[in-house]
């Protein structure tokens, strides 16, 4: 029988050799592509369970954070500002991942990246997590949704200078606590709830959301005049109620049905269309579309939060279509700009012509608290000569002073802006301002926008609805 | 060696054992919770006295027993225990009960199996007992199907698997019919390939009988273990290759019934052929572990760190993907190399063993063991399909626990006897 226990114990050795084998195969020659299975969650998992950063306003306020729980993910995340900071932070969803800066700063808030690693932490498993200052500050962002209220828009402010945003807000906006939640079946529901609401509440409007800019666009026309043709301003342009154009019957129309005309800044003081109009078939589409890039429009504003709308300039051949021309140079047509885009736009105006990078981040901390990342201003393009920055805000004071902007005007500071109010599908208009202030050594750019404000009258107009709200983002971002 | 050496040895690697499954199960703590167990003390002290008082058991009742077999066995019920512990509380105070039952039953195996002999003259009881345990699960009042397989008993609050038990009783009825029959079996007459017909009797009784078994209870895993155990044990005895071949034509004959009768093996086949289009449903449980094991990766996620508990069943008959994710390839194979030295000290004894009847019963219980290894950690791997059967001493379950602390007990039964007739002749010519 000896013979027969033997060979069975080389048929037994076989069947083990056999289990040896495999094990490699399934632990290291198909390890990754088993741990990185779509139908694996346990990567989400440990990335959902291991300890996140904070994220906090530039005024010290909590807007995200990790608190401990005692169910599988072992941490919740929690965001005491709720709505009010909800595009900004985003959301850190496991069933949905991550937006906003949970998104943008994943890595560093996970203490994942390079510059979060030491040669000690090889040594020891402890994990060290970023921690995110952002540039804004809850007063001023406060301050923004109260002077918005309950209508549809957004207000972007930023300063000039350095590019750094100091209040983003859209609204509708939404709560992020439910989303990241860890009941799926409530974090589904919450989800659903929030993609069938009609006023999209998960839409930031700031920063990807377009619209037409209307006669806040002007300002790039203008500077196109002082940079490109600047004989145009200071031709003298009739004063009309309503400018023929080419290639057409149709006439072009001021609002409201008044006349007006002059010299550029007169024309851009009282909003004058027939006569940006006709400028802009005077320039040409070539160089309106050359100042419209230079603004940053057809790319992407570098700002570090994710899926950042473009603004869009369209290159229709503009000899064949004139008309088209001409209402592009009054910011209609295919003209296109996200509420981030116009705030550029004063922006570079207010800053002698350079368009700084706009940023979100102020610092990043490592969990001892030693400095591994601090905001750089950098110039993203630019615009127009300093020179003719100067010329464009000396007109845009003059639309504060006596123009279509007076109710930006702030006591003791001389504010400079432009209104716009473009109109939409029916008979519906988007309140626009764009400004900046003090206009002779800016601290702050504004962009504010009021969604589909009813009919064409005066009452709707970007100098009515939307420059009280600029005045007072504008006083609160300039009061210490 | 000495008798003495033999169980100094087998004190020191039960030590050995003790520190590792503590260690472990203190590791899995950290892992959870990022604090020492609350525990830790009477845990040890608990693991320590089971294996203390077993290890007394078998130096007053088969002291010249070789001296690995209780620590692996006690490695890997420690091991196990570990990681049910760390999959569900409840579980782990149960089979605290179970492995105290386990032990308690392998010291009354050593006390009442005064010699290996005994076991022989009762092969018609053990039959009877086998086949007995085997069928309880089909009577009306007790029998209990639980996850679509009737293997259970119950009997007032406790779940019992006589299947577990029965495979013990019908070795030793194997190996008793085999050793005296032998000659019978191995005659095929002058030219014959084939056995006798009456020779051939036993074997097709058993393969019908374990066709019988899977078709009433659904359980493939045991009747495929019954099967091997039963061509085996019948080669060795009479070293008739044929009888290899007649098995391996019948396993074919019963595969293709069992497949062509039943839908669930057909499923099993199918996704085991390829179960990434079933990972959602029927093949979840099998994607899964094989989830954990891809992602535990070389040197696994750390005990306690990994998520093991969204395998199903992963405290039975998963429990050896939950291993794999938290302790990688340096644990899996570990855990395999462990069984690999039970199954080779098991047939050093049968080697060893001088009767018939304690060769072939030590052959046949290694086998259990070698083969109920393989067909479980095949199938969690997916080199066989996936029959539900527990990891010998590893899994949560009280029958399987005990059973193999009974099968355990046997093999240190056949060794003390062999060391001690040798030790007995060489005193007397000496």
């Amino acid at each position: 029988m000896d013979k027969q226990i033997r060979r069975m114990g080389v048929a037994l050795l076989c069947l083990f050799t056999l289990l040896f084998a495999k094990l490699n195969q399934v632990q290291v020659a198909q390890a990754d592509k088993l741990a990185n299975a779509p139908g694996n969650t346990r990567k989400a998992t440990k990335d959902f369970s291991r300890d996140r950063g904070v994220i906090q306003t530039a005024d010290g306020v909590v807007l995200a954070q990790s608190v401990p729980t005692d169910d599988t993910f072992k941490r919740q995340r929690q965001y005491p500002e709720k709505e009010l900071f909800g595009h900004l932070t985003g959301y850190f969803s496991f069933t949905y991942g991550a937006e906003g800066l949970e998104r943008a700063y994943n890595d560093d808030l996970a203490g994942r990246t390079a510059k979060l690693r030491t040669v000690r932490d090889l040594l020891s498993d402890r994990t060290r997590t970023g921690n995110l200052t952002i540039t804004v500050s809850k007063k001023l962002q406060q301050a923004a949704k109260d002077a918005l209220g309950n209508r549809k828009g957004a207000v972007v402010a930023l300063n000039p200078t350095d590019g750094s945003i100091l209040a983003m807000w859209s609204y509708p906006s939404f709560d992020p606590n439910p989303l990241a939640a860890h009941d799926t079946h409530a974090v589904q529901s919450d989800w659903a709830a929030l993609n069938a609401d009609p006023n999209k509440p998960l839409l930031p409007r700031a920063y990807r959301e377009r619209y037409p800019p209307g006669s806040t666009f002007k300002v790039v026309t203008a500077a196109a005049v002082l940079e490109k043709q600047p004989d145009l301003a200071t031709r003298p342009y009739p004063v009309l109620r309503e400018l023929k154009l080419p290639q057409t019957n149709r006439p072009l129309s001021n609002f409201g049905g008044g006349s007006c005309g002059g010299v550029l800044p007169d024309l851009l003081k009282v909003s004058c269309n027939t006569g940006f109009a006709q400028i802009g078939l005077d320039l040409g589409g070539q160089k309106l579309s050359e100042q419209a890039h230079a603004f940053g429009f057809g790319e992407r504003p570098p700002l570090d939060l994710p899926a950042v709308a473009r603004s869009v300039f369209t290159d229709t051949d503009f000899k064949r279509d004139q008309p088209a021309l001409a209402k592009s140079a009054i910011g209609q047509q295919d003209v296109a700009a996200t509420p981030l885009q116009m705030a550029l736009v004063a922006a570079g105006v207010a800053n002698g012509g350079t368009v700084m990078k706009p940023h979100l981040l102020a610092e990043l901390r490592d969990s001892e608290g030693n400095v591994v990342e601090r905001a750089n201003p950098e110039p993203w393009t630019r615009a127009m000569s300093s020179t003719s920055a100067a010329a464009l805000r000396d007109m845009m004071v003059g639309v504060v002073n006596g123009g279509t902007a007076t109710r930006a005007a702030v006591p003791g500071v001389q504010v400079a802006a432009k209104t716009g109010t473009a109109q939409t599908i029916g008979n519906n208009s988007h309140a626009w301002l764009i400004a900046f202030a003090p206009a002779e050594a800016p601290r702050v750019a504004v962009a504010v926008i009021v969604e589909s404000q009813p009919g064409l009258g005066d009452n709707i107009t970007g100098g009515r609805v939307a420059a009280p709200i600029a005045q007072a983002v504008i006083r609160a971002a300039l009061t210490p | 060696m000495t008798r003495a050496h033999r169980r100094d040895t087998e004190l020191g690697l039960l030590l050995l054992v003790a520190i590792i499954t503590a260690g472990a199960y203190v590791l899995a703590s950290l892992g959870r919770t990022a604090s020492l167990p609350a525990n830790i003390g009477p845990l040890l002290g608990m693991i320590l006295g089971l294996l203390a008082v077993a290890h007394v058991a078998v130096r007053r009742f088969a002291p010249n027993a070789d001296g690995v077999l209780l620590p692996v066995a006690g490695l890997l019920n420690g091991l196990g225990y570990v990681f049910i512990a760390r999959l569900d509380r409840d579980l782990a105070r149960l089979q605290t009960t179970w492995t105290a039952l386990g032990i308690v039953a392998f010291i009354a195996t050593l006390i009442v199996v005064r010699r290996s002999r005994d076991l022989e003259r009762y092969r018609y009881s053990f039959a009877l007992l086998g086949v007995g345990l085997l069928m309880m699960p089909l009577l009306p009042v007790v029998g209990r199907n639980i996850n679509g397989a009737r293997l259970w008993v119950r009997f007032g609050p406790v779940n019992f698997q006589p299947g577990e038990l029965a495979k013990i009783a019908l070795a030793v009825f194997f190996a008793a019919y085999l050793v005296e029959k032998r000659e019978l079996l191995s005659d095929f007459g002058k030219g014959r390939l084939l056995p006798q017909p009456r020779a051939a009797g036993p074997i097709l009784l058993a393969w019908g009988f374990s066709l019988l078994v899977m078709t009433a209870e659904k359980d493939l895993g045991s009747s495929l273990l019954f099967f091997a155990l039963f061509i085996g044990m019948l080669w060795i005895a009479t070293d008739r290759g044929a009888y290899l071949v007649l098995g391996a034509g019948l396993f074919a004959l019963g595969s293709l019934f069992a497949y062509s009768s039943f839908t669930h093996v057909q499923e099993r086949v199918r996704i085991w052929l390829n179960p990434w289009p079933h990972a959602q449903d029927q093949a979840y449980q099998l994607v899964q572990g094989l989830y954990a094991m891809g992602s535990g990766g070389l040197a696994g996620s750390g005990i306690g760190l990994g998520s093991p508990q969204k395998i199903p069943a992963a405290a039975t008959d998963f429990i050896f993907a939950a291993i794999g994710e938290e302790t990688g390839l340096l644990g899996t194979v570990a855990v395999v190399a462990a069984f690999l030295v039970v199954v080779g000290v098991g047939l050093r004894i049968a080697l060893r063993a001088e009767q018939p009847f304690e060769k072939l019963l030590a052959a046949g219980l290694t086998m259990i063991l070698g083969v109920q290894t393989f067909i479980i950690i095949g199938g969690v791997t997916r080199i066989v399909p996936l029959t539900g059967i527990t990891l010998p001493f590893v899994s949560y379950g009280g029958s399987s626990l005990v059973a193999n602390y009974v099968l355990l007990a046997l093999l240190l039964r056949i060794s003390n006897d062999t060391v001690e007739r040798r030790l007995r002749a060489e005193g007397v010519h000496g």
